[in-house]
């Protein structure tokens, strides 16, 4: 792998990544909500696109549904199919507070990972759906892993710029009120549990966009993919990029892909090698994950330059 | 209904084995006052301690058995010492994303020293016995019988010692405990070190009863989860109820639906649970 190529690779899925980030750095910084299903809305997203652009089921096919329309279609059904679900796991689940609501986040999450290997009719159980429709790039004369890096990023840029006026808008003061003080904020008449499922679901919808990214760049829908790990790796992406800020969980995020990618494209002369080097990565992560949130380097560093 | 009363015996070897599993997490949520998401990982490090010993040093599994329990009991208090106790003060939401890189860090450690494929003890195969009709192996019996000696072991150790006294108190009110004079530093290692032991425990007895793989210890946090939120993240007698009705019920439930639905019973639990008795099978009102 060439040094640009890398570099692309990282802009791909680092942006893509971020979108995850982003939502999440919305629902625990300003709404105070530990999500431990991100995963979940990624899936859905990821398998509503598919299946609403695949051709109908033929031969050794096991799915029930597969419409054949065309790619936005399936990208606004990925979008509406991730608020769908926030809104069934979030309307009852938002009432409790802190781990319980991790915890009931994450089994949402493993109930979702079973359905989707188990029941062969939504997505051919553990085998998936390979050949994903998408808009071919050439079109418009331009190299595919370009192209899908520019829409990676612009996803990423539009999300960002969405929960950015969304939060200095007179919605986001009253997040800010119900999450310092939720008695004072009821006080004046704000509801804290609707507004904390507002802010859920609302920042589920660019998951489910980005799960329909990741269906095209990849082509493939497949249960192995949206594994609670990937739930763990935007939240160290999190901590990593200190949390509170868009710009910090832009960065944490990219830097870690980057990590990653840089850590897979070293060529290792044998398949023990290249499981140590992955093993390796996993505590290199882990320490830095607990590094960070031990001495929250971010934050003194900000509060030096503001003093 | 032989068959069922077969799935019915083997849910209370399964709710057997999530106990021991359990009670260690368990009681680290009641006395740390956090969700220790590496507990599962500990099991891995007892399971491949004890293999590492027995069938690489040729160890007799006993004797290996005992040094991964001790190795494991130490490691947890090691990292709880490190780790944990710095970040207590930022709250028990920084102590559980925490713990995420602390099972990170485990498990990729352990795949680095063990590697994939699956993995067996040095040990004699099990033997089946029959009951009217129903079969259970010996080591199936091994299970049942820690987990009865080790929950009765340390319901009188919190009963009946002082430093039980002493961890009882911790846990109901920290501060008012340390005010009375309590060693708040000694009871927590003391914690540490029994809760994780129980993880070597239990990690021993997966060893005995199943195929060890890396990934082993990650699908165990599941149903610790599971068992845990049941019982209320609260009483030991309750973890023993929540261990056994999660057991039985995943056990069971392969008698009507395919067997890989058989995690998501555990889930199912979980979620039923938190919407309609947030508080669990045993706890008080706090949420």
């Amino acid at each position: 792998m060439t040094f640009s190529s890398l570099i692309l690779t990282t802009l791909t899925f680092g942006a893509m990544f971020s979108v995850l980030t982003l939502s999440l750095n919305l629902q625990y910084a300003r709404g105070g909500m530990i999500n431990f299903g991100t995963v979940a809305y990624f899936a859905s997203g990821a398998y509503a696109y598919a299946i609403f652009t695949q051709d109908p089921p033929s031969g050794l096919d096991q799915y029930a549904f597969g419409l054949g329309l065309p790619w936005y279609v399936g990208f606004l059904a990925a979008g509406v199919a991730s608020l769908l679900f926030a809104l069934i796991t979030g309307w009852p689940t938002l009432r409790l507070r802190g781990e319980y609501l991790a915890l009931t986040t994450f089994a949402f999450a493993e109930v979702l990972h079973s359905f989707l290997l188990n029941e062969r009719r939504i997505g051919n159980g553990s085998v998936g759906l390979s050949n994903v429709e998408r808009p071919d790039p050439a079109l418009i004369g331009v190299n595919d892993m370009l192209a899908y890096a520019i829409a990676a990023v612009a996803l990423m840029l539009m999300t960002a710029f969405f929960f950015h006026r969304l939060l200095n808008s007179p919605f986001g003061r009253t997040v800010d009120a119900v999450h310092d003080d939720e008695t004072a904020a009821q006080a004046i008449g704000k509801d804290g549990a609707r507004i904390r499922l507002q802010v859920f679901v609302l920042s589920a919808i660019p998951i489910g966009f980005a799960g329909a990214l990741y269906a095209m760049i990849t082509t493939l829908v497949a249960p192995a993919m949206f594994t609670a790990e990937l739930t763990f790796f935007v939240w160290i992406a999190l901590a990593l990029g200190g949390q509170k800020t868009i710009l910090g969980a832009i960065l944490g995020t990219l830097a870690l892909v980057f990590f990653q990618e840089a850590v897979g494209a070293i060529p290792f002369e044998s398949v023990r090698a290249a499981q140590i080097a992955a093993s390796v990565e996993e505590v290199v992560t882990g320490i830095l994950f607990i590094i960070v949130l031990r001495w929250q380097p971010w934050e003194r560093f900000s509060r030096r330059t503001k003093a | 209904m032989t068959l069922f009363l077969q799935f019915f015996l083997t849910g209370i070897v399964t709710g057997s084995f999530l106990i021991l599993a359990t009670i260690g997490f368990s009681f680290t949520r009641r006395v740390e006052g956090f969700l220790n998401i590496a507990h599962a990982e500990l099991l891995g490090v007892s399971a491949f301690t004890t293999w590492g010993l027995n069938v690489l040093l040729g160890w007799h599994v006993v004797a290996a058995a005992i040094a991964g329990i001790v190795f494991t009991a130490f490691l947890g208090l090691a990292i709880g010492r490190i780790v944990y106790d710095p970040i207590r003060r930022l709250g028990p939401s920084v102590l559980l994303i925490t713990s995420v890189g602390v099972a990170y860090a485990i498990g990729g450690t352990v795949d680095a020293l063990v590697g994939t494929g699956i993995r067996t003890l040095d040990i004699p195969l099990a033997t089946s016995y029959r009951f009217a009709g129903l079969r259970i192996t010996d080591y199936q019996m091994i299970v049942v019988a820690f987990a009865v000696i080790a929950t009765g072991a340390l319901a009188l150790f919190l009963n009946k010692t002082s430093m039980g006294l002493a961890i009882r108190a911790i846990s109901a009110n920290p501060e008012l405990a340390a005010s009375r004079g309590i060693d708040v530093k000694s009871t927590s290692r003391i914690t540490w070190l029994i809760s994780s032991g129980l993880a070597g425990l239990a990690g021993v007895m997966l060893a005995v009863v199943a195929t060890l793989s890396t990934d082993i210890a990650f699908h165990q946090i599941l149903q610790i989860l599971a068992v845990a939120i049941l019982a209320g993240l609260g009483s030991l007698y309750a973890v023993i109820a929540a261990g056994l009705i999660v057991g039985v019920a995943m056990d069971v439930s392969v008698f009507w639906i395919p067997a890989g639905y058989r995690p998501l019973i555990a889930f199912a639990v979980v979620i039923l649970v938190l919407l309609f008795r947030p508080e669990g099978l045993a706890g008080r009102k706090s949420r």
